[in-house]
């Protein structure tokens, strides 16, 4: 995490903490909050897809080629990875769900990426990736079920632990688990006693039922949760790290989700997805 | 006798009633302390941030590669949105009341203003912390939520007819029966140093500032930033944005005289419907290079770039700097600008309008 960190340096974007009173009001205690909807491509994600980027293109320096990458994503790794790959000068396939909200797809374009659209089946997602791969000799990777994502990801609890001195407890909205496992993991090697909390919806349950039962379960297929980008599987890479770090996950429900919107639009003045907001949910639940 | 209490008195009684002429006449006799009704200098601003640390925010400078490409040059966003109650106004407002309270002895007296904006919530909020009383008269059809913001910041609201005449006679009926000290939006002077603060930071955190650009409405940030600007770094080039439809600060800077509108202009810039007042017009007309004009669908275009791309919420009197400086009249003028500010002024809006505000 900490050589993510250095790669990183000078391209993503060291994200302000914010803070708003009428949200420590409600929630009944000091909220410090990280604002990676500031992040280039507009999501955490551009830190673990940068980070990949950046080792596959150093491992693969001796090859005449641009390197070739391909991902399947529902939107915010697709972007990162297609502006880390312009970036880097690689090259980036996003494979995508053809029912993907339309600013999504066009972000993905506007980096200069090659938009995939494919059926969202696990079926569809399958047959479009490996057309690709051997199409393209593109090598995977996935949003959620890479190291290299994670450490990436992971550089985002560094960050907090300089910004916010006393921070004793961390929250984060989690799905596939790259952020919830690089985070952790950042802040439980140098400060074990902060607890890290993962915030999930009712209706995409997975790690909370999973650290329930100690096993890692399924998601429901397509769970429809208004939080968008929070509808996949616990990956089975990120999931021993939850495991062993992670305190806790909560979930909230699809107004509990809308009203965090609310207040965080209106109250704080910051655009934020839907599946950015379910830490704030969780905290004020 | 306090002075204030003669104020109160003195205001209501021998003067003509008249919106901006009240904001002139409560100029006049509440500057207590520093010399009376004089200019606001650099001084003034250097004593109000003085005031303002550790209550208002030292708000972030944010950019945007995207926009830069789009402008041609290096964007600063002075994100005044994230400011305390929800735009800059918080700044003047606090600036003003705690003047106030130290002239004041003991008992500070409240405070009121007639406003359906930013100001409302502005005032009430910094008067709520001061632990003065706001009275805030707000036209009938003002939206509702900010009427409750108004109250959830502690303010007491009067509504009255929503006409000119009746927000100024409501405000002098409640300044007499409560002995409440008016606070004029824009026009005090307390008002244009508390917002002044703004240039001050803005030197401190964009190295290499060659330009600022700030929307206008009454003209309180206008004056307030540009005194700064000029006084510290005259090289510093400042424009004003206004809607093409509500025009009159840009009018008057060409004309070399005050030129109101005689009526209310339509805009989706609603906080910038108000003319350009006698207060700021002078240091508008000293220290201001140039007030630059756009269209309402070049409002909605900046309104959009801002929300998608740079994920904040500003309403549409906020993007007017951005509109500006992607205008074409500005590209063709600036070649030398570089390093350009921009004050995102404020970010209250009722998001159930939102699909109207932007070009999508």
């Amino acid at each position: 995490i900490e050589r993510a960190a250095g790669t990183l340096s000078g391209h993503a974007v060291v994200t302000p903490v914010q803070t708003c009173e009428t949200l420590d009001v409600l929630a009944g205690r000091k909220l410090f909050f990280k604002c990676e909807n500031f992040q280039k491509s507009g999501s955490f994600k551009f830190r673990g897809a940068f980070n990949a980027v950046s080792e596959l293109a150093s491992g693969s320096g001796k090859s005449p080629h641009r390197p070739q990458i391909v991902t399947y994503s529902c939107g915010n790794f697709g972007c990162g990875l297609a502006l880390a790959a312009k970036i880097q000068g690689a090259t980036a396939h996003v494979v995508m769900p053809n029912n993907s909200a339309e600013c999504k797809k066009q972000a993905v374009l506007s980096y200069g990426a090659n938009l995939v659209l494919c059926e969202r089946t696990p079926q569809g997602k399958a047959t479009k990736l490996k057309q690709v791969q051997s199409e393209t000799g593109a090598v995977l990777t996935s949003g959620g079920e890479h190291s290299d994502v994670m450490a990436g990801h992971g550089t985002m609890g560094l960050e907090l632990l300089k910004q916010v001195p006393d921070l004793d407890a961390v929250i984060m909205p989690t799905s596939s688990g790259g952020m919830l496992a690089g985070v952790s993991t950042a802040i439980k090697s140098s400060r074990s006693e902060v607890r890290v909390f993962g915030a999930e919806p009712e209706m995409a349950s997975a790690t909370a039922d999973s650290l329930r039962t100690g096993e890692r379960r399924p998601l429901a297929e397509d769970p429809g949760s208004v939080a968008d980008g929070l509808n996949g599987k616990l990956g089975a890479l990120t999931w021993p790290y939850i495991r062993q770090n992670v305190d806790g996950v909560f979930t909230v429900s699809e107004d509990e989700i809308k009203n965090a919107m609310r207040l965080v639009w209106e109250r704080m003045k910051l655009v934020v997805e839907p599946s950015g907001v379910v830490g704030v949910a969780a905290v004020l639940s | 006798m306090s002075s204030l209490a003669a104020f109160s008195r003195v205001s209501t009684r021998r003067f003509k009633i008249n919106f901006h002429l009240l904001g002139v006449r409560a100029c006049g006799l509440a500057t207590m302390g520093d010399g009376g009704a004089g200019k606001v200098t650099v001084q003034d601003v250097e004593k109000a941030a003085g005031r303002l640390a550790g209550h208002a925010r030292e708000t972030p400078v944010l950019t945007c590669g995207t926009l830069d490409a789009l402008a041609g040059r290096k964007l600063f966003f002075k994100s005044e949105n994230l400011q305390k109650s929800g735009s800059f106004k918080f700044r003047g407002a606090f600036n003003a009341i705690s003047r106030l309270i130290t002239s004041a002895n003991q008992n500070p007296p409240p405070v009121v203003t007639h406003s359906s904006g930013n100001h409302a919530c502005a005032l009430a909020l910094a008067a709520h912390q001061l632990g003065v009383t706001a009275h805030v008269v707000m036209p009938s059809t003002a939206p509702q939520c900010k009427k409750e913001t108004v109250r959830g910041y502690g303010g007491n609201v009067i509504e009255c007819v929503p006409t000119e005449q009746a927000r100024v006679e409501t405000m002098e009926r409640i300044a007499q029966q409560e002995g409440a000290v008016y606070i004029s939006s824009s026009q005090h002077p307390d008002v244009i140093s508390g917002q002044g603060t703004m240039a001050l930071e803005l030197l401190r955190q964009v190295p290499d500032l060659d330009t600022v650009i700030t929307p206008v409405g009454g003209g309180g940030m206008l004056a307030g930033v540009s005194l700064v600007m000029k006084a510290l770094n005259p090289h510093i080039r400042v424009y004003g944005a206004e809607p093409e439809l509500a025009n009159d600060a840009a009018t008057s800077l060409a004309q070399g005289k005050r030129c109101p509108l005689s009526y209310y202009p339509e805009t989706i810039a609603d906080g910038l419907r108000i003319n350009m007042g006698p207060v700021a017009w002078p240091y508008i007309q000293e220290h201001v290079d140039d007030i630059i004009c756009v269209t309402e669908d070049e409002i909605k275009n900046a309104m959009t770039l801002i929300w998608q791309r740079m994920k904040l919420v500003v309403e549409p009197s906020g993007v007017l700097g951005l509109a500006a400086v992607l205008s074409d009249s500005f590209k063709a003028r600036e070649q030398e600008a570089k390093n350009v500010a921009i004050i995102l002024s404020g970010g209250n809006l009722d998001l159930l309008k939102l699909p109207e505000l932007l070009s999508l």
